[in-house]
Protein backbone atom coordinates (compact mmCIF):
# COMPACT_ATOMS: atom_id res chain seq x y z
CA UNK A 1 0.00 0.00 0.00
CA UNK A 2 2.14 2.56 0.72
CA UNK A 3 5.04 1.07 -1.45
CA UNK A 4 1.73 2.61 -4.11
CA UNK A 5 1.42 5.81 -2.29
CA UNK A 6 4.99 6.77 -2.54
CA UNK A 7 5.54 5.94 -6.78
CA UNK A 8 2.09 8.14 -7.46
CA UNK A 9 3.78 10.66 -4.81
CA UNK A 10 7.42 10.30 -6.69
CA UNK A 11 5.49 10.38 -10.16
CA UNK A 12 3.62 13.75 -9.69
CA UNK A 13 6.76 15.64 -8.27
CA UNK A 14 8.57 14.48 -11.30
CA UNK A 15 6.03 15.58 -13.79
CA UNK A 16 5.67 18.76 -11.52
CA UNK A 17 9.72 19.20 -12.10
CA UNK A 18 9.38 18.51 -15.62
CA UNK A 19 6.48 21.13 -15.88
CA UNK A 20 8.35 23.70 -13.87
CA UNK A 21 11.58 23.09 -16.32
CA UNK A 22 9.32 23.72 -19.20
CA UNK A 23 8.09 26.87 -17.98
CA UNK A 24 11.41 28.20 -16.98
CA UNK A 25 12.53 27.25 -20.64
CA UNK A 26 9.85 29.00 -22.15
CA UNK A 27 10.54 32.38 -19.92
CA UNK A 28 14.47 31.96 -21.05
CA UNK A 29 13.41 31.70 -24.57
CA UNK A 30 11.11 35.30 -24.68
CA UNK A 31 14.10 37.14 -22.97
CA UNK A 32 16.47 36.05 -25.56
CA UNK A 33 13.61 36.93 -28.02
CA UNK A 34 13.05 40.04 -26.52
CA UNK A 35 17.26 41.43 -25.69
CA UNK A 36 17.68 40.48 -29.48
CA UNK A 37 14.66 42.07 -30.83
CA UNK A 38 15.84 45.15 -28.78
CA UNK A 39 19.25 44.84 -29.94
CA UNK A 40 18.48 44.63 -33.72
CA UNK A 41 16.24 47.79 -34.17
CA UNK A 42 19.45 49.96 -32.95
CA UNK A 43 21.49 49.11 -35.31
CA UNK A 44 21.03 49.35 -39.38
CA UNK A 45 20.57 45.99 -40.91
CA UNK A 46 18.53 44.37 -42.89
CA UNK A 47 15.74 42.44 -40.75
CA UNK A 48 15.26 38.73 -42.41
CA UNK A 49 11.94 36.66 -42.43
CA UNK A 50 11.63 34.90 -39.21
CA UNK A 51 11.86 31.04 -40.69
CA UNK A 52 15.17 31.70 -42.56
CA UNK A 53 18.56 31.15 -40.87
CA UNK A 54 19.13 34.71 -40.64
CA UNK A 55 15.98 35.60 -39.11
CA UNK A 56 16.76 32.82 -36.28
CA UNK A 57 19.70 34.07 -35.72
CA UNK A 58 18.54 37.66 -35.26
CA UNK A 59 15.91 37.02 -33.28
CA UNK A 60 18.18 35.13 -30.86
CA UNK A 61 20.71 37.79 -31.11
CA UNK A 62 23.76 36.16 -31.54
CA UNK A 63 25.90 34.06 -34.06
CA UNK A 64 27.26 30.93 -32.86
CA UNK A 65 30.75 30.33 -35.00
CA UNK A 66 32.94 27.39 -35.02
CA UNK A 67 36.70 28.54 -35.22
CA UNK A 68 40.78 26.74 -34.71
CA UNK A 69 42.06 27.83 -31.28
CA UNK A 70 45.27 26.89 -32.16
CA UNK A 71 45.88 28.04 -35.48
CA UNK A 72 47.82 31.02 -35.89
CA UNK A 73 47.31 33.67 -37.63
CA UNK A 74 43.97 31.95 -38.64
CA UNK A 75 42.41 31.20 -35.32
CA UNK A 76 44.12 31.55 -32.08
CA UNK A 77 43.55 32.06 -28.49
CA UNK A 78 45.52 35.34 -27.96
CA UNK A 79 47.35 34.81 -24.76
CA UNK A 80 47.38 38.22 -23.54
CA UNK A 81 43.68 38.88 -23.81
CA UNK A 82 42.43 35.52 -23.76
CA UNK A 83 40.54 35.98 -26.83
CA UNK A 84 40.41 34.60 -29.70
CA UNK A 85 41.39 36.28 -32.67
CA UNK A 86 42.41 35.52 -36.67
CA UNK A 87 41.70 35.83 -40.33
CA UNK A 88 38.78 33.37 -40.02
CA UNK A 89 37.51 35.12 -36.96
CA UNK A 90 37.62 38.57 -38.89
CA UNK A 91 35.53 36.92 -41.32
CA UNK A 92 33.04 35.71 -38.93
CA UNK A 93 32.99 39.40 -37.10
CA UNK A 94 31.93 40.37 -40.94
CA UNK A 95 29.22 37.68 -41.37
CA UNK A 96 28.28 38.93 -37.27
CA UNK A 97 28.08 42.66 -38.67
CA UNK A 98 25.76 41.65 -41.58
CA UNK A 99 22.84 40.89 -39.77
CA UNK A 100 23.51 42.75 -36.73
CA UNK A 101 24.30 40.75 -34.03
CA UNK A 102 27.02 39.45 -31.61
CA UNK A 103 29.70 36.73 -32.99
CA UNK A 104 30.42 34.07 -30.58
CA UNK A 105 33.37 31.85 -30.87
CA UNK A 106 33.66 28.35 -30.49
CA UNK A 107 36.34 26.30 -30.65
CA UNK A 108 36.14 23.47 -33.68
CA UNK A 109 38.92 21.12 -34.22
CA UNK A 110 39.63 19.76 -37.64
CA UNK A 111 37.64 16.31 -36.22
CA UNK A 112 34.20 17.91 -34.56
CA UNK A 113 34.03 20.80 -36.94
CA UNK A 114 31.28 18.75 -39.46
CA UNK A 115 28.76 17.15 -36.26
CA UNK A 116 28.66 20.32 -35.04
CA UNK A 117 26.78 21.69 -37.84
CA UNK A 118 24.64 18.88 -38.33
CA UNK A 119 23.81 18.64 -34.43
CA UNK A 120 23.50 22.31 -34.94
CA UNK A 121 25.91 23.73 -32.25
CA UNK A 122 27.14 26.39 -34.26
CA UNK A 123 25.41 28.03 -36.88
CA UNK A 124 28.73 28.43 -39.04
CA UNK A 125 32.00 26.92 -39.48
CA UNK A 126 35.00 28.98 -40.22
CA UNK A 127 38.39 26.82 -39.66
CA UNK A 128 40.80 26.76 -42.13
CA UNK A 129 38.45 24.11 -43.97
CA UNK A 130 39.01 22.94 -47.25
CA UNK A 131 36.45 22.65 -49.78
CA UNK A 132 35.89 19.11 -50.73
CA UNK A 133 33.42 16.24 -52.46
CA UNK A 134 33.41 14.64 -49.25
CA UNK A 135 32.44 17.08 -47.11
CA UNK A 136 30.22 18.67 -49.44
CA UNK A 137 27.98 15.43 -49.06
CA UNK A 138 27.78 16.50 -45.43
CA UNK A 139 27.55 20.28 -45.17
CA UNK A 140 26.92 23.31 -47.38
CA UNK A 141 30.16 25.36 -48.33
CA UNK A 142 30.31 29.14 -48.95
CA UNK A 143 32.09 30.46 -51.93
CA UNK A 144 36.09 30.12 -51.00
CA UNK A 145 37.10 33.34 -49.54
CA UNK A 146 40.99 32.12 -48.69
CA UNK A 147 43.26 29.78 -51.01
CA UNK A 148 45.74 28.23 -49.31
CA UNK A 149 48.48 26.02 -50.19
CA UNK A 150 50.00 22.50 -49.20
CA UNK A 151 53.43 22.29 -48.15
CA UNK A 152 55.63 20.15 -45.98
CA UNK A 153 57.28 21.23 -42.77
CA UNK A 154 60.53 20.36 -41.17
CA UNK A 155 63.51 21.19 -38.73
CA UNK A 156 66.59 23.55 -40.03
CA UNK A 157 68.56 20.62 -39.95
CA UNK A 158 66.04 18.29 -41.87
CA UNK A 159 67.63 15.77 -45.04
CA UNK A 160 63.78 16.37 -46.56
CA UNK A 161 63.42 18.55 -49.42
CA UNK A 162 59.96 17.25 -50.88
CA UNK A 163 57.22 15.08 -50.69
CA UNK A 164 59.39 12.52 -52.12
CA UNK A 165 61.80 12.17 -49.20
CA UNK A 166 59.05 11.05 -46.88
CA UNK A 167 58.90 7.69 -47.61
CA UNK A 168 59.65 6.07 -43.87
CA UNK A 169 59.27 9.13 -42.51
CA UNK A 170 57.13 10.01 -39.81
CA UNK A 171 54.92 12.51 -40.95
CA UNK A 172 51.83 14.43 -39.02
CA UNK A 173 48.94 15.74 -39.79
CA UNK A 174 45.01 16.21 -37.76
CA UNK A 175 42.89 13.68 -37.76
CA UNK A 176 40.01 14.39 -40.03
CA UNK A 177 42.38 17.13 -42.98
CA UNK A 178 42.40 16.39 -45.94
CA UNK A 179 46.29 15.87 -45.66
CA UNK A 180 45.59 12.52 -44.59
CA UNK A 181 43.92 11.41 -47.93
CA UNK A 182 47.29 13.68 -50.02
CA UNK A 183 50.00 12.05 -47.52
CA UNK A 184 48.48 8.63 -47.81
CA UNK A 185 48.36 8.98 -51.89
CA UNK A 186 51.46 11.15 -52.63
CA UNK A 187 53.65 9.17 -50.29
CA UNK A 188 52.28 5.83 -49.52
CA UNK A 189 55.61 4.88 -47.63
CA UNK A 190 55.36 7.60 -44.97
CA UNK A 191 54.41 6.90 -41.27
CA UNK A 192 50.98 8.69 -41.18
CA UNK A 193 51.15 10.21 -37.17
CA UNK A 194 47.27 11.55 -37.15
CA UNK A 195 46.45 14.04 -33.45
CA UNK A 196 43.70 16.58 -32.80
CA UNK A 197 45.27 19.59 -33.45
CA UNK A 198 47.95 21.21 -35.16
CA UNK A 199 49.88 21.95 -31.71
CA UNK A 200 50.13 18.69 -30.72
CA UNK A 201 51.83 18.30 -34.10
CA UNK A 202 53.87 21.42 -33.33
CA UNK A 203 55.12 19.87 -30.29
CA UNK A 204 56.18 16.08 -31.64
CA UNK A 205 58.29 18.12 -34.14
CA UNK A 206 60.02 19.56 -31.82
CA UNK A 207 60.63 16.67 -29.58
CA UNK A 208 61.59 14.87 -32.02
CA UNK A 209 59.16 12.22 -32.52
CA UNK A 210 58.33 12.91 -35.83
CA UNK A 211 59.96 14.52 -38.52
CA UNK A 212 57.77 16.47 -40.66
CA UNK A 213 54.25 18.16 -40.70
CA UNK A 214 52.19 18.92 -43.77
CA UNK A 215 49.12 21.52 -44.00
CA UNK A 216 48.50 24.19 -44.92
CA UNK A 217 51.35 26.98 -45.99
CA UNK A 218 49.24 29.54 -43.79
CA UNK A 219 49.04 26.82 -40.83
CA UNK A 220 53.02 26.06 -41.25
CA UNK A 221 53.31 30.08 -41.31
CA UNK A 222 51.93 30.66 -37.95
CA UNK A 223 54.54 27.89 -36.21
CA UNK A 224 57.40 29.18 -37.84
CA UNK A 225 56.74 32.37 -36.21
CA UNK A 226 56.62 30.81 -33.16
CA UNK A 227 59.91 28.63 -34.06
CA UNK A 228 62.57 29.59 -36.60
CA UNK A 229 64.36 26.63 -36.31
CA UNK A 230 61.55 25.22 -38.85
CA UNK A 231 61.01 25.82 -42.69
CA UNK A 232 58.97 24.86 -45.56
CA UNK A 233 59.99 22.90 -48.22
CA UNK A 234 58.75 21.30 -51.29
CA UNK A 235 56.54 22.43 -54.01
CA UNK A 236 53.18 22.79 -53.63
CA UNK A 237 51.32 19.64 -52.65
CA UNK A 238 47.42 21.16 -52.91
CA UNK A 239 45.80 23.80 -53.53
CA UNK A 240 43.29 24.11 -50.79
CA UNK A 241 40.41 27.13 -50.94
CA UNK A 242 38.92 27.14 -47.70
CA UNK A 243 35.30 27.52 -47.40
CA UNK A 244 32.26 28.56 -44.63
CA UNK A 245 30.59 25.58 -43.30
CA UNK A 246 27.22 25.51 -43.40
CA UNK A 247 24.38 22.83 -42.75
CA UNK A 248 23.09 20.52 -45.21
CA UNK A 249 20.41 21.86 -47.29
CA UNK A 250 20.39 25.81 -45.73
CA UNK A 251 20.50 27.16 -49.03
CA UNK A 252 19.03 30.46 -48.00
CA UNK A 253 22.23 30.64 -45.76
CA UNK A 254 24.50 29.25 -47.47
CA UNK A 255 24.20 32.47 -50.08
CA UNK A 256 24.18 34.74 -47.66
CA UNK A 257 27.25 33.76 -46.06
CA UNK A 258 29.01 33.59 -49.65
CA UNK A 259 27.32 37.22 -51.03
CA UNK A 260 28.60 38.51 -47.61
CA UNK A 261 31.76 37.39 -47.95
CA UNK A 262 32.54 38.27 -51.57
CA UNK A 263 30.97 42.16 -50.50
CA UNK A 264 34.13 41.95 -48.41
CA UNK A 265 36.58 41.03 -51.22
CA UNK A 266 35.12 43.66 -53.29
CA UNK A 267 35.15 46.56 -50.74
CA UNK A 268 38.58 46.27 -49.58
CA UNK A 269 37.54 45.02 -46.45
CA UNK A 270 39.08 41.59 -47.09
CA UNK A 271 42.41 42.93 -48.47
CA UNK A 272 43.00 44.79 -45.15
CA UNK A 273 42.30 41.37 -42.89
CA UNK A 274 44.37 39.58 -44.95
CA UNK A 275 47.45 42.16 -44.56
CA UNK A 276 46.87 42.23 -40.97
CA UNK A 277 46.90 38.94 -40.45
CA UNK A 278 48.58 37.10 -43.03
CA UNK A 279 50.17 39.27 -45.58
CA UNK A 280 52.66 40.33 -43.13
CA UNK A 281 54.38 36.73 -42.24
CA UNK A 282 54.87 35.59 -46.10
CA UNK A 283 56.45 36.78 -48.72
CA UNK A 284 53.98 36.93 -51.34
CA UNK A 285 50.83 38.20 -51.88
CA UNK A 286 47.55 37.24 -52.80
CA UNK A 287 44.48 38.65 -54.01
CA UNK A 288 41.10 37.63 -53.30
CA UNK A 289 40.30 34.22 -54.36
CA UNK A 290 38.41 34.19 -57.88
CA UNK A 291 38.08 30.50 -57.69
CA UNK A 292 34.13 29.62 -57.56
CA UNK A 293 32.59 26.73 -55.38
CA UNK A 294 32.01 24.90 -58.34
CA UNK A 295 35.83 25.33 -59.29
CA UNK A 296 36.88 24.14 -55.83
CA UNK A 297 34.51 21.36 -55.82
CA UNK A 298 36.39 20.19 -59.36
CA UNK A 299 39.78 19.78 -57.85
CA UNK A 300 39.01 17.04 -55.55
CA UNK B 1 20.13 -0.36 -39.85
CA UNK B 2 21.90 -1.15 -43.27
CA UNK B 3 24.19 1.74 -42.75
CA UNK B 4 25.34 -0.53 -39.66
CA UNK B 5 26.32 -2.65 -41.22
CA UNK B 6 28.03 -1.28 -43.99
CA UNK B 7 30.42 0.88 -41.82
CA UNK B 8 31.06 -2.37 -40.10
CA UNK B 9 32.08 -4.43 -43.65
CA UNK B 10 33.78 -1.75 -45.16
CA UNK B 11 36.23 -0.72 -42.60
CA UNK B 12 36.34 -4.15 -41.69
CA UNK B 13 40.48 -4.50 -41.37
CA UNK B 14 40.53 -1.28 -39.56
CA UNK B 15 38.56 -2.59 -36.85
CA UNK B 16 40.31 -5.37 -36.21
CA UNK B 17 43.52 -4.03 -36.92
CA UNK B 18 42.63 -1.18 -33.89
CA UNK B 19 40.96 -3.90 -32.00
CA UNK B 20 44.54 -6.32 -31.81
CA UNK B 21 46.45 -2.63 -31.38
CA UNK B 22 44.10 -1.90 -28.55
CA UNK B 23 44.62 -5.51 -27.00
CA UNK B 24 48.04 -5.47 -26.94
CA UNK B 25 48.18 -1.95 -25.11
CA UNK B 26 45.97 -3.82 -22.89
CA UNK B 27 47.63 -6.80 -22.19
CA UNK B 28 51.21 -5.02 -21.61
CA UNK B 29 50.08 -2.40 -19.29
CA UNK B 30 47.79 -4.98 -17.53
CA UNK B 31 51.49 -6.77 -16.55
CA UNK B 32 52.82 -3.58 -15.49
CA UNK B 33 49.59 -2.73 -13.64
CA UNK B 34 49.71 -5.97 -11.61
CA UNK B 35 53.67 -6.44 -11.11
CA UNK B 36 54.38 -2.65 -9.39
CA UNK B 37 51.29 -2.57 -7.86
CA UNK B 38 51.55 -5.95 -5.81
CA UNK B 39 55.54 -4.26 -5.22
CA UNK B 40 54.11 -1.02 -4.32
CA UNK B 41 51.73 -2.74 -1.66
CA UNK B 42 54.27 -4.68 -0.58
CA UNK B 43 56.22 -1.25 0.44
CA UNK B 44 53.43 0.46 1.91
CA UNK B 45 53.13 -2.31 4.56
CA UNK B 46 56.63 -3.20 5.11
CA UNK B 47 57.34 -3.11 8.38
CA UNK B 48 60.19 -0.34 7.76
CA UNK B 49 58.60 3.22 7.39
CA UNK B 50 60.74 4.53 4.88
CA UNK B 51 59.73 1.92 2.47
CA UNK B 52 56.15 2.53 3.43
CA UNK B 53 56.58 6.82 2.48
CA UNK B 54 57.84 5.22 -0.42
CA UNK B 55 55.26 3.29 -1.41
CA UNK B 56 53.07 6.00 -0.35
CA UNK B 57 54.39 8.77 -2.52
CA UNK B 58 54.15 6.50 -5.44
CA UNK B 59 50.47 5.78 -4.75
CA UNK B 60 49.69 9.63 -4.70
CA UNK B 61 51.80 10.72 -6.93
CA UNK B 62 50.11 7.97 -9.86
CA UNK B 63 46.70 7.92 -8.49
CA UNK B 64 45.68 12.03 -7.82
CA UNK B 65 47.25 12.36 -11.47
CA UNK B 66 44.71 12.26 -14.97
CA UNK B 67 45.89 9.64 -17.44
CA UNK B 68 45.82 11.81 -19.53
CA UNK B 69 48.55 14.20 -17.98
CA UNK B 70 50.57 11.26 -17.15
CA UNK B 71 51.02 10.46 -21.08
CA UNK B 72 51.86 14.20 -22.17
CA UNK B 73 54.53 14.11 -19.58
CA UNK B 74 55.52 10.82 -20.50
CA UNK B 75 55.70 11.74 -23.96
CA UNK B 76 55.99 15.22 -24.83
CA UNK B 77 57.92 16.13 -21.35
CA UNK B 78 60.43 13.03 -21.04
CA UNK B 79 61.44 13.31 -25.14
CA UNK B 80 61.89 17.02 -24.04
CA UNK B 81 64.39 15.82 -21.54
CA UNK B 82 66.30 13.87 -24.06
CA UNK B 83 65.37 10.42 -23.40
CA UNK B 84 64.13 8.15 -26.31
CA UNK B 85 60.98 6.94 -25.69
CA UNK B 86 58.69 5.46 -28.07
CA UNK B 87 54.66 5.90 -28.09
CA UNK B 88 54.31 2.35 -26.88
CA UNK B 89 56.69 2.81 -23.95
CA UNK B 90 54.91 5.71 -22.80
CA UNK B 91 51.61 5.01 -23.34
CA UNK B 92 51.42 1.13 -21.78
CA UNK B 93 53.82 2.81 -19.27
CA UNK B 94 51.42 5.19 -17.88
CA UNK B 95 48.13 2.89 -18.03
CA UNK B 96 49.88 0.32 -16.53
CA UNK B 97 51.63 2.77 -13.32
CA UNK B 98 48.25 4.40 -13.14
CA UNK B 99 46.24 1.53 -12.37
CA UNK B 100 49.06 0.05 -10.78
CA UNK B 101 48.47 2.80 -8.03
CA UNK B 102 45.03 1.19 -7.75
CA UNK B 103 46.16 -2.15 -7.79
CA UNK B 104 48.88 -1.35 -4.83
CA UNK B 105 45.50 0.23 -2.76
CA UNK B 106 43.57 -2.92 -3.42
CA UNK B 107 45.71 -4.99 -1.98
CA UNK B 108 47.21 -3.52 1.03
CA UNK B 109 43.60 -3.54 2.04
CA UNK B 110 42.88 -7.11 0.81
CA UNK B 111 46.26 -7.26 3.32
CA UNK B 112 44.63 -5.43 6.33
CA UNK B 113 41.67 -8.10 5.66
CA UNK B 114 43.90 -11.14 6.89
CA UNK B 115 43.78 -11.00 10.82
CA UNK B 116 47.01 -9.81 12.60
CA UNK B 117 47.14 -13.89 14.24
CA UNK B 118 48.39 -14.86 10.99
CA UNK B 119 51.21 -12.98 10.45
CA UNK B 120 52.27 -13.52 14.36
CA UNK B 121 51.83 -17.39 13.49
CA UNK B 122 53.72 -17.14 10.52
CA UNK B 123 57.21 -15.36 12.39
CA UNK B 124 57.08 -17.25 15.28
CA UNK B 125 57.40 -20.38 13.07
CA UNK B 126 60.54 -19.03 11.94
CA UNK B 127 59.62 -17.63 8.35
CA UNK B 128 61.08 -14.14 7.45
CA UNK B 129 58.89 -11.04 6.20
CA UNK B 130 59.25 -12.00 2.90
CA UNK B 131 58.14 -15.52 2.59
CA UNK B 132 55.26 -14.66 5.39
CA UNK B 133 54.40 -11.93 2.72
CA UNK B 134 54.65 -14.65 0.25
CA UNK B 135 53.09 -17.78 1.15
CA UNK B 136 51.38 -16.94 4.16
CA UNK B 137 49.44 -12.97 3.43
CA UNK B 138 49.15 -12.44 -0.27
CA UNK B 139 47.43 -15.67 -1.31
CA UNK B 140 44.63 -15.11 1.20
CA UNK B 141 44.88 -11.07 0.58
CA UNK B 142 44.81 -11.93 -3.18
CA UNK B 143 41.23 -13.85 -2.89
CA UNK B 144 39.65 -11.34 -0.86
CA UNK B 145 40.83 -8.67 -3.69
CA UNK B 146 39.96 -10.88 -7.16
CA UNK B 147 36.43 -8.68 -7.21
CA UNK B 148 38.06 -5.33 -6.86
CA UNK B 149 41.34 -6.24 -9.20
CA UNK B 150 38.77 -7.51 -11.98
CA UNK B 151 36.91 -3.94 -11.55
CA UNK B 152 40.52 -2.20 -12.22
CA UNK B 153 41.42 -4.31 -14.94
CA UNK B 154 37.60 -3.36 -17.01
CA UNK B 155 38.42 0.19 -15.74
CA UNK B 156 42.06 -0.41 -17.41
CA UNK B 157 40.48 -1.65 -20.71
CA UNK B 158 38.27 1.72 -20.95
CA UNK B 159 40.97 3.72 -19.78
CA UNK B 160 43.20 2.22 -23.03
CA UNK B 161 40.73 4.32 -25.72
CA UNK B 162 42.73 7.75 -23.87
CA UNK B 163 45.83 6.56 -24.63
CA UNK B 164 45.30 6.16 -28.53
CA UNK B 165 44.10 9.40 -29.47
CA UNK B 166 45.91 11.63 -27.62
CA UNK B 167 49.10 12.93 -28.67
CA UNK B 168 50.86 9.12 -28.82
CA UNK B 169 49.09 8.87 -32.02
CA UNK B 170 48.79 5.05 -30.98
CA UNK B 171 46.15 3.16 -33.60
CA UNK B 172 43.89 1.94 -31.13
CA UNK B 173 40.45 0.99 -31.67
CA UNK B 174 39.20 4.56 -30.47
CA UNK B 175 41.78 6.14 -32.81
CA UNK B 176 40.65 3.49 -35.75
CA UNK B 177 37.09 5.02 -35.30
CA UNK B 178 37.80 8.71 -35.03
CA UNK B 179 39.83 7.72 -38.27
CA UNK B 180 36.91 5.98 -40.36
CA UNK B 181 34.65 8.34 -38.56
CA UNK B 182 36.63 11.44 -40.55
CA UNK B 183 35.79 9.93 -43.45
CA UNK B 184 32.25 8.45 -43.45
CA UNK B 185 30.99 11.06 -40.79
CA UNK B 186 28.96 8.37 -39.89
CA UNK B 187 29.56 8.87 -36.27
CA UNK B 188 27.02 6.48 -34.69
CA UNK B 189 27.29 3.38 -36.58
CA UNK B 190 31.63 4.14 -36.25
CA UNK B 191 31.44 4.42 -32.38
CA UNK B 192 28.66 1.90 -31.83
CA UNK B 193 31.05 -0.65 -33.44
CA UNK B 194 34.27 0.66 -31.33
CA UNK B 195 32.01 0.41 -28.29
CA UNK B 196 31.24 -3.49 -29.10
CA UNK B 197 35.39 -3.92 -29.41
CA UNK B 198 35.86 -2.63 -26.01
CA UNK B 199 32.56 -4.53 -24.77
CA UNK B 200 34.47 -8.16 -25.83
CA UNK B 201 37.36 -7.00 -23.99
CA UNK B 202 35.60 -6.17 -21.03
CA UNK B 203 33.06 -9.17 -20.91
CA UNK B 204 36.09 -11.73 -21.14
CA UNK B 205 37.43 -9.74 -18.89
CA UNK B 206 34.40 -10.43 -16.75
CA UNK B 207 34.03 -14.20 -17.25
CA UNK B 208 38.17 -14.59 -16.37
CA UNK B 209 37.15 -12.81 -13.13
CA UNK B 210 33.80 -14.89 -12.08
CA UNK B 211 35.97 -18.28 -13.01
CA UNK B 212 38.86 -16.62 -10.76
CA UNK B 213 36.58 -16.16 -8.14
CA UNK B 214 34.67 -19.37 -8.23
CA UNK B 215 38.29 -21.14 -8.36
CA UNK B 216 39.42 -19.38 -5.05
CA UNK B 217 36.54 -18.99 -3.26
CA UNK B 218 36.19 -20.35 0.72
CA UNK B 219 34.00 -23.14 0.74
CA UNK B 220 32.47 -22.92 4.16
Amino acid sequence: MSTRLWRTLLALALAVAALAVAACGDDDDDDGGGNGGGGDQAADVKQFPADTTMGKIQERGEITIGVKYDVPPFGFENPQTGEVEGFDVEMGRIVAEELGVEPKFVEAISDNRIPFLQRGTVDLILSTMTINQERDLEIEFSEPYYIARGRILVPQDSDIRGIEDLAGKRVCTALGSTYEETIREEAPEADLQLVDTYSECLELLQNGAIDAISTDDVILTGMIIQDDTLKMVGDELTVEPYGAGIKEGDKEFQRFVSDTLEAAQEDGRWEDIYQEWVGQYVPQDQQPPDMTLQEALALG
Amino acid sequence: MTELWQVLTDHFPEFVSGFWVTVRIVAISFVIAMVVGTIVAALRIAPLKPLNWVGGVFVEVFRDTPLLVLLFISFAGLRRAGLDVSAWVAGTASLGLYTSAYVAEALRSGVFAVERGQIEASLSLGLDYPRTMRYVILPQAARTVIPHLGSLTIAMIKNSAVVGPSLLALPDLLYQARLINSRTFATTEVFFWAGVGFLILTLLATVAVRRLEARYAIHR
